[in-house]
C-alpha cells in the first residue's frame, strides 16, 4: 500500500508542477473586427530553453541510462528497472513533454545531413547516439526504463496475451515502413511525421487534436492485453536500436547461471522476445532450397518494391505543403484570394510568385519520386531478409533472450528461479 | 490481504468509473464546441456586415462587443473545461491502473501472459506465407494509388507547353483576310507574308455609324485632362478633372441612372472617355472585342474585333477567373484607342473603330492573365509586358504599331499599370513590380532610377503626389519614395497594404484601400495615420479623386464618397446594384461605373 501511495503522491506532484508550467494565454482568437482603442499588445515568442537546462537533460539521459543499463546487466532488478521508466516518464514525458525525444532525433539527424543550412542541436544529437551506443553494448536498456514512451505503455500492460508469430512478423514490418517514410519526409523537408503522429504527447502535455488523444488512448487500450503495441509495432527508431542490439555483447541473460528450462521466463515476457531452444525439423534439403530460393526473390522483391514506392510519388508528395498548395491553386485559382487561409497568406508573404511555387513542388515531387523508389526497395529488402530469417536455422539449447526484440524490462530475470549460480529460489 | 484486495477493487472500478465519467463530458464538450464553435460566430459578421451600412451607429458597435466578448468567453471556457476534463480524466486512469496493479501483484506474483500453443516449424511457414502476402499486398496497394492518382502539376505544365507550341498561329497559315490586306495595302507591307511581332494593318470589320471627335495633333495636357483616356485618369494617378460629379444614384431602383446597357462580353476593363465616346473591352475564349458607346445615351456606335492578328493563338491562354481575358484598360488619344487582351493581342482603332493596326506581342506566360493596363507618352504607346519568362517595357509607335524601343526589366512578373508622373522637368513613367519601384524615360525607355522595396505579387500601380512616388502591395509595406537619379524612401508602413487596389495621393493625402475591406487615409508626407475605416467589402478597384471628394467602389457595387479632407468626412454611400470591381469614371457631370454585367451611367435626372 505505501507503493501506491507514493506513486499516487508523485502523481499528483507532476499534476500540480505541469499545472504551474501550463500556458494559459493563446493567440487563437481573431483579432477585433474594428477599431475600438484597443492595443494588441506585442507579440513575444518563448524565450529558448536555457542551455544549462538542455545539459540537464543530457545528463539525466546520461544518468537514465547509465543506471538501467547497470539494474539490467549487474543488479537483474526488475523493480529497479521499474522505477527508473516511471521517473523517465515524469521528467522526459511529463515535465519536458515529451521533447526532446530519441526517437524523433531521427529527424533531426536526417534533416541535418540533407540540409547543409541546418545544424543539428548538439541535445538532438546525444539523445539519437547515445541510446545506440548503450544498445550496441548492452542491448534496449533505453527502452526498458528512459524512453516515457514505453514507459507509459508499460504501466498499462494488465492482461498480456501473445499474439500468432505470423501476425507479430507481419506488424514488425510496420516500424521499418514508418521509419522509412519518417526519413522521407524529413529528406524532402516536409513534414516531421514522427512527432506530428506522437500517440502519446498529447498525454505528456495535456493537449492534442482529438483524434490525437483518442489514437493515444487506443494504444493504451490496446496495450492492457498487447504489451507495448507502439514499441513492437511502429516505434521507427525501433529498428534501429534493434539492429545495435542485435550486436550487443553484454546482453542482459535470462539467467545467471545454467539455464534450468523450466519455461517460467518464456511465460513472464509480454513481449514474445523469448526465444525457446529449437532443433532443426523438416526436411532439410526443403529447407535449403527454400532459403536459396528466398535469396534469388530478395534483388526482385527490392525491384518491385521500389517500382511501387515511386508510384506512390504523387499521393505521397501531396502531404507537402508546397506540392498541396501547389495543386490547390491550380484546382482552385480563387484560393489566392482567401484571406483566411493561412497557407496563401503565408505564401504570398514569402514575396515568391505562383509560378516559382509551382516549380519548386516539381522539384520536391521529383524528389518523392527518387525517395520513393529509395523506400520501396528498402522495403523490398526487409520483406526479403525477413523470408531469409524465417527460413535459416540456428540450434539452440536454451531459453534466450531474442537480442533485437528484447527491451530488456528484466521481467525473465525477476521470474528466474535461478538466482546465481547453482541456487535455485525456493530449492535446495 | 482480502480487506486490502477489496479496497483496490473498489478503488480501481470508482477511479475508472470518474474516468470514464470525464471522458463522457469530454467527448461532449468537444462535440459542443464543433457544432458552436465561439470563434465561427455567425452573429457578429452580420452585425459587422449591418455596421458597415450605418458606420456611426453605436448601437451595433456595442452589440458587436458584447457578442465578441461572449464568445471569447465561450472559447476560453471550452478550453478550461477542456484541459481540466483530461486533467481529471487522466488522474482516474492513473489511479485505476495502479489499483489493479496492486491487485495482480497482491493475488500472485506471476502475471504469466496467455500463450499460445507452439507449432515449431509450421509456425514459421505460416509467418513466411504471411509476410510474402503482405509485401506482395503493399506492393499492389501502392502500385493502384499511384494508378489512381493525379498529377495536377504535370497536367499544368502540359497544357503550358502544349498551348505554346501547338497551338495552331495564325502566322502558320494566314487566313484570307490577311493575304487580301497585304495586297490591298503600299507596297512595304505588301511585299512580305507579315512576320511575328510586326503589326499588320487591316481594314476595320465595321466602318459604318462613326460619329467620332478626333484630334489631328498629339493632345495637350488639358485636353487629356478634360477627357478620362486611360487607366485612373490622364496621369494614370486617379485624379479626375471633372465637375458637377454626381453623389446620388441607386442602380438597383433606377435612381439617376440615365443609361444602362449589358456589356455583350465579359472583362473587368475600366471605360475610358474620349468627347462623346467611351470605349471599353470585354473578352471570351471565342473573340475579344472592342466597344464604342456614345455615352451620352448608352447606344453601341461600333464594336470591333481583335481578330486576324499575327501570332495570336488559335485558342485562349489559360487565366483565372478573376483576371479574364480583358483586364488591361485601354488607353486613346483622341487620334486612335488601343487595347491589348491576355492573348497578347495589341490593337489600334482610329475613332470610327477601323483597325489601324495589330499585333500579338507573344502570349503572355501569367498565371492569372495579363492585366497591365496601356498609357500614350506623345507618339508612344507604352505596354508593361512583365511575364513569368521576362519582363519588359515596350515603347510602341502609336501611329505605325512598330516597336520604337524595348526596355528589359530585371524583376519579376507584376501586373501593375504605368503611370506618368512629372518629375522637376521631365516626365517620367513609374512601375511597381517585385522588387523594384523604376522609373523610365517614357521617351526612349531608359531606365532613370529604380529602389528595390516590394515584394510578392505586384498589382497595385504606383501612386503620386506631393513629389513623391506610393508604391504598396499586400504582405509587403507601403512606401513613399522621393524620386531622382538616387531616389530614397521617405517612410514606409505596413498596417494598411492593397492587393489590387492602387494607392491615391491627392491634397496631401494618401488613401489605401485593402482587398479586407479597409480604407486608410495618411499623410502623404510624413506617413501618420490620419484614420481608418473598415467597410467589409473588398476593395479591387482603386479609389478616384474628383472634384473635392475620394470616390470608392468595393466589389459589392457598392460606392463610399468621402470629402478629401484630413478627418474622415463621409458624403454617402451609393449602391450600383450589382458587382464591381472597376473605379467610376467622370466626365460632364456623370459618372460612369461598370458592373460585373452592364455599364452605368450615372447623373442627374
Amino acid at each position: 500500500m505505501r507503493i501506491v501511495k507514493k506513486i499516487f503522491f508523485l502523481m499528483l506532484l507532476a499534476f500540480s508542477t505541469l499545472q504551474g508550467f501550463a500556458l494559459e494565454a493563446q493567440q487563437r482568437f481573431p483579432k477585433p473586427e474594428f477599431a475600438n482603442g484597443y492595443e494588441q499588445p506585442a507579440t513575444t515568442a518563448p524565450s529558448p530553453r536555457a542551455l544549462l537546462l538542455e545539459y540537464l537533460d543530457l545528463f539525466v539521459l546520461l544518468a537514465a541510462l547509465s543506471l538501467v543499463t547497470w539494474l539490467v546487466v549487474k543488479k537483474r532488478s526488475r523493480k529497479g528497472v521499474f522505477w527508473t521508466s516511471v521517473f523517465s516518464l515524469l521528467y522526459f514525458g511529463f515535465y519536458r513533454e515529451g521533447c526532446i525525444c530519441s526517437i524523433g532525433s531521427i529527424q533531426n539527424i536526417v534533416l541535418g545531413m540533407v540540409d547543409s543550412s541546418y545544424t543539428i542541436p548538439l541535445t538532438a544529437l546525444v539523445f539519437f547516439l547515445l541510446p545506440l551506443a548503450f544498445s550496441l553494448f548492452f542491448g534496449r536498456t533505453f527502452c526498458a526504463g528512459v524512453c516515457p514512451l514505453g514507459a507509459i505503455q508499460d504501466l498499462v500492460i494488465l492482461k498480456p496475451i501473445e499474439l500468432p508469430k505470423w501476425l507479430q512478423k507481419v506488424l514488425g514490418l510496420i516500424p521499418y515502413l514508418y521509419l522509412g517514410l519518417a526519413v522521407l519526409f524529413v529528406a524532402t523537408k516536409s513534414e516531421f511525421i514522427i512527432c506530428r503522429y506522437d500517440p502519446f504527447v498529447g498525454f505528456f502535455r495535456f493537449e492534442a487534436p482529438f483524434h490525437m488523444l483518442m489514437l493515444g488512448l487506443l494504444f493504451l487500450a490496446a496495450g492492457i492485453f498487447v504489451a507495448r503495441p507502439y514499441c513492437r509495432f511502429f516505434c521507427p527508431y525501433g529498428v534501429l536500436l534493434g539492429w545495435m542490439s542485435k550486436f550487443s555483447s553484454r546482453h542482459m541473460t535470462i539467467t545467471p547461471a545454467a539455464c534450468i528450462q523450466c519455461k517460467l521466463c518464456a511465460n513472464s515476457c509480454p513481449f514474445g522476445a523469448i526465444n525457446e531452444p529449437v532443433v532443426e525439423t523438416g526436411k532439410r534439403l526443403k529447407n535449403v532450397n527454400r532459403l536459396i530460393a528466398y535469396f534469388v526473390l530478395l534483388p526482385l522483391w527490392m525491384a518491385f518494391g521500389g517500382w511501387a514506392g515511386s508510384m506512390m510519388h504523387v499521393p505521397l508528395s501531396q502531404y507537402n505543403k508546397t506540392v498541396y498548395l501547389s495543386e490547390q491553386l491550380i484546382a482552385h485559382p480563387e484560393l489566392k484570394n482567401d484571406q483566411k487561409n493561412i497557407d496563401i497568406r503565408t505564401f504570398l508573404t514569402s514575396g515568391k510568385t505562383t509560378e516559382q511555387l509551382f516549380a519548386e513542388a516539381r522539384d520536391i515531387r521529383h524528389q518523392f519520386y527518387i525517395g520513393g523508389w529509395l523506400l520501396g526497395g528498402f522495403m523490398g529488402l526487409v520483406i526479403g531478409t525477413s523470408l531469409i530469417r524465417l527460413s535459416t536455422f540456428r540450434r539452440r539449447e536454451d531459453w534466450e533472450p531474442d537480442k533485437t526484440n528484447c527491451l530488456s524490462c528484466a521481467r525473465c530475470m525477476d521470474y528466474c528461479p535461478v538466482k546465481k549460480e547453482g541456487v535455485i529460489e525456493g530449492g535446495t | 490481504m482480502n480487506d486490502r484486495i477489496k479496497l483496490a477493487r473498489q478503488i480501481a472500478w470508482l477511479a475508472a468509473g470518474f474516468a470514464a465519467v470525464m471522458a463522457v463530458l469530454l467527448i461532449a464538450n468537444y462535440i459542443q464546441t464543433r457544432i458552436n464553435d465561439p470563434i465561427d460566430n455567425k452573429t457578429i459578421p452580420a452585425l459587422v456586415k449591418r455596421l458597415s451600412a450605418a458606420p456611426e451607429d453605436e448601437t451595433i458597435k456595442e452589440e458587436i462587443r458584447a457578442f465578441d466578448l461572449m464568445a471569447r468567453k465561450a472559447y476560453f471556457t471550452s478550453q478550461w473545461q477542456l484541459r481540466t476534463g483530461s486533467y481529471l480524466m487522466f488522474l482516474g486512469l492513473i489511479v485505476s491502473i495502479l489499483a489493479v496493479r496492486y491487485i495482480l501483484s497482491e493475488k500472485s506474483k506471476l502475471n504469466e501472459i496467455d500463450r499460445l500453443k507452439e507449432a515449431g516449424e509450421l509456425d514459421k511457414l505460416i509467418a513466411q506465407k504471411w509476410v510474402m502476402y503482405v509485401g506482395a499486398g503493399l506492393i499492389l496497394l501502392a502500385s493502384v494509388s499511384g494508378f489512381l492518382s493525379y498529377n495536377a502539376l504535370d497536367s499544368y505544365t502540359v497544357d503550358e507547353s502544349t498551348s505554346g507550341d501547338s497551338q495552331k498561329t495564325v502566322g502558320q497559315e494566314p487566313p484570307p483576310e490577311i493575304q487580301q490586306a497585304a495586297l490591298m495595302t503600299d507596297t512595304t507591307t505588301a511585299r512580305q507574308t507579315p512576320a511575328v511581332g510586326d503589326p499588320v494593318q487591316l481594314p476595320a470589320k465595321d466602318t459604318t455609324q462613326v460619329k467620332a471627335v478626333a484630334v489631328p495633333a498629339l493632345p495637350s495636357k488639358n485636353q487629356l485632362r478634360a477627357n478620362f483616356p486611360y487607366f485612373r485618369g490622364a496621369e494614370g494617378t486617379g485624379i479626375a478633372y471633372q465637375k458637377n460629379v454626381p453623389e446620388e444614384w441607386n442602380g438597383s431602383a433606377g435612381t439617376n441612372i440615365l443609361w444602362k446597357v449589358k456589356i455583350p462580353k465579359p472583362g473587368f476593363s475600366t471605360p475610358i472617355i474620349w468627347g462623346n465616346q467611351l470605349f471599353v473591352t470585354g473578352a471570351d475564349a471565342q473573340s475579344r472585342v472592342v466597344y464604342c458607346y456614345d455615352r451620352r445615351n448608352g447606344k453601341l456606335i461600333w464594336e470591333a474585333d481583335a481578330d486576324s492578328i499575327e501570332g495570336s493563338p488559335a485558342t485562349a491562354p489559360k487565366v483565372t477567373s478573376d483576371t479574364g481575358l480583358a483586364a488591361p484598360t485601354m488607353a486613346t488619344d483622341g487620334r486612335a484607342v488601343f487595347a491589348i487582351f491576355a492573348t497578347g493581342d495589341l490593337l489600334a482603332l482610329d475613332m470610327n473603330g477601323k483597325r489601324l493596326w495589330g499585333r500579338n506581342l507573344g502570349i503572355p506566360d501569367n498565371h492569372y492573365g495579363h492585366s497591365s493596363s496601356l498609357i500614350i507618352f506623345k507618339d508612344k504607346l507604352l505596354v508593361q509586358f512583365d511575364t513569368n519568362r521576362a519582363g519588359k517595357l515596350i515603347g510602341i509607335d502609336s501611329q505605325t504599331g512598330k516597336t520604337a524601343w524595348e526596355t528589359q526589366r530585371s524583376s519579376k512578373i507584376s501586373w501593375s499599370s504605368p503611370i506618368l508622373i512629372t518629375n522637376g522637368t521631365r516626365t517620367e513613367l513609374i512601375l511597381t513590380s517585385n522588387p523594384t519601384v523604376a522609373a523610365y524615360n517614357p521617351q526612349t525607355g531608359k531606365e532613370l532610377w529604380s529602389l528595390a522595396c516590394l515584394s510578392g505579387e505586384v498589382g497595385p500601380s504606383a501612386g503620386f503626389g506631393e513629389g513623391l512616388v506610393f508604391a504598396a502591395n499586400e504582405y509587403a509595406k507601403l512606401v513613399a519614395i522621393k524620386p531622382g537619379d538616387t531616389p530614397e524612401i521617405v517612410w514606409e508602413a505596413d498596417e494598411f497594404l492593397p492587393e489590387v487596389s492602387s494607392p491615391l495621393a491627392v491634397n496631401g493625402l494618401l488613401y489605401i484601400a485593402t482587398s479586407y475591406g479597409a480604407f486608410a487615409c495618411y499623410d502623404a508626407k510624413t506617413g501618420a495615420k490620419l484614420w481608418s475605416e473598415e467597410f467589409g467589402d473588398s476593395f479591387y478597384s482603386s479609389p478616384v479623386y474628383v472634384e473635392g471628394k475620394v470616390y470608392l467602389t468595393d466589389t459589392s457595387g457598392k460606392t463610399r464618397i468621402i470629402k478629401a479632407t484630413r478627418d474622415y468626412q463621409p458624403v454617402g454611400t451609393v449602391e450600383l446594384g450589382e458587382k464591381s470591381v472597376c473605379s467610376p469614371i467622370f466626365m460632364d457631370g456623370r459618372a460612369y461605373l461598370r458592373g460585373m454585367n452592364n455599364l452605368y451611367c450615372i447623373g442627374t435626372k
